[in-house]
């Protein structure tokens, strides 16, 4: 099959995207230390007004139905969690690339960032049931990007998703993924890949973006970090947060019980955790 | 036209002329259509979870979500409408169900939710007469309460009548 996406079309695409602003990237780095402390976020949102405001809008939100409004960062955070300001920061710094509509896999304005946000709740519940010691929301922020990748690969990805479909139904592919990498010459966590070296992220954010799908192939010491992101997003797709055609095509890898101890059980308890707290959160976040 | 949409764990049912009763998304969720012919009503209830026994707080605040739970108030709802208690000459038709490939057992709640809908449904003596359900596809379905025509859709393979 002849290689029909440009590569460099795509790379141009990329290197056109916005830096994150240095607040941001501090953050996701912060956030990336298995060691930091809530001040730690405290230290960098309370130098960003923008990003400050949008915590206390959403902190004083309905959904929260505090008595009393908030108005210190500090307080904002040890009620919220960082991983509210997570998804703030990024929904700041990606602008549009999270609410378009994401035509080649016939996703509407909002599918994206509502599977994202779905797969960062679930990926930290996932993470609950981790066998070692884990920091929770880093799952979740590993979750909230995973996928960043389509939001540029949609519009290459227009002309062959049709295809993508038959090929998984005749059983010429094994999944998804492997319909991209075969009519494309690439994936959406490659593309997903290259956009977080343009924006400078952690190498385990990087390592979750690129191996999702295949979380095996993360080096040994990222991957309960990358199956726990591997998870969320089965678990997103299954509760119907998908991002459209794909939704469900995936293969999922069974290695994850090396990490987790996951029953039908506590299964059935994380999707309904995770889709009380996604209500919540996704009602919280509009601006 | 009036259309009632259903959120996960909603149920309900209709039977005014024109009326569209719809659930989006399904994924491994269920959605049980109960359609009496006699009355034109129209039920439906878009079933999460098979079992509400996991987490009893939560069984209480939206009943809907579970299987076990959500059938019996859908059928008070068809019942409400004229149709008999007991469900008899009920058509049942599921929805729904999809897994991701390659699943092991932890993960197929789909067919888990099927067969706790089923598990309930021959308890009545009721079946469903069609469905559509497993597979790793997420599908939204609308019955139209008119006719009873029931479409199931998914992005990228279109829509089909069941």
């Amino acid at each position: 099959m002849t290689k029909v996406v440009n590569s460099e079309a795509v790379r141009q695409a990329i290197e056109k995207l916005p830096l994150f602003s240095s607040s941001a990237l501090q953050l996701l780095q912060v956030i990336a230390e298995p060691d930091h402390e809530l001040e730690d976020v405290v230290n960098i949102v309370k130098y960003d007004s923008a990003l400050t405001m949008r915590v206390l809008k959403a902190v004083n939100s309905p959904v929260y139905g505090l008595a009393n409004e908030i108005t210190s960062i500090d307080r904002a955070l040890s009620y919220i969690g960082e991983r509210s300001v997570v998804s703030i920061a990024v929904q700041e710094n990606t602008g549009q690339l999270f609410s378009k509509p994401l035509e080649g896999y016939q996703g509407e304005a909002g599918d994206l960032w509502r599977h994202d946000l779905f797969s960062a709740i679930a990926s930290r519940e996932v993470a609950r049931y981790a066998k070692g010691d884990f920091d929770l929301d880093l799952a979740f922020t590993g979750g909230l990007l995973h996928d960043i990748g389509k939001s540029i690969f949609a519009a290459f990805w227009k002309e062959f998703s049709q295809e993508a479909l038959s090929q998984i139904d005749q059983g010429e592919v094994n999944d998804y993924l492997m319909a991209e990498q075969d009519l494309a010459g690439l994936d959406h966590t490659e593309v997903g890949y290259e956009m977080a070296c343009h924006w400078q992220l952690p190498e385990s954010l990087k390592a979750v973006i690129l191996h999702h799908h295949h979380p095996a192939e993360a080096i040994e010491c990222l991957q309960p970090l990358v199956y726990a992101v591997h998870l969320g997003d089965v678990v997103s797709m299954m509760a119907g947060c998908s991002t459209g055609s794909d939704g469900l095509q995936y293969q999922l890898d069974p290695g994850y019980s090396e990490y987790f101890d996951l029953t039908p059980a506590n299964l059935a308890e994380m999707v309904l955790n995770t889709e009380e707290e996604f209500t919540k959160a996704e009602a919280s976040l509009v601006s | 036209m009036s259309e009632i949409v259903l959120g996960i764990g909603d149920y309900g049912a209709a039977k005014h002329p024109g009326g569209l009763v719809k659930t989006f998304a399904l994924g491994s969720c269920v959605a049980a259509i109960l359609l009496d012919p006699r009355t034109n009503a129209v039920g439906m209830v878009h079933v999460a979870l098979p079992d509400s026994s996991i987490n009893e707080a939560k069984a209480r605040q939206r009943p809907g979500y579970f299987a076990d739970l959500g059938l019996p108030l859908l059928m008070q709802e068809m019942a409400k409408l004229g149709s008999p208690a007991n469900g008899r000459g009920l058509v049942v038709k599921l929805v729904g169900g999809a897994s991701i490939m390659d699943h092991n057992e932890t993960f197929n709640i789909g067919k888990r939710n099927v067969l706790a809908i089923k598990k309930y449904l021959w308890a009545y003596g009721l079946g469903p007469l069609a469905e559509d359900v497993g597979g790793n596809h997420s599908r939204t379905v609308s019955v139209a309460v008119d006719t009873g025509k029931v479409i199931v859709s998914c992005p990228g393979r279109g829509q089909w009548e069941l």
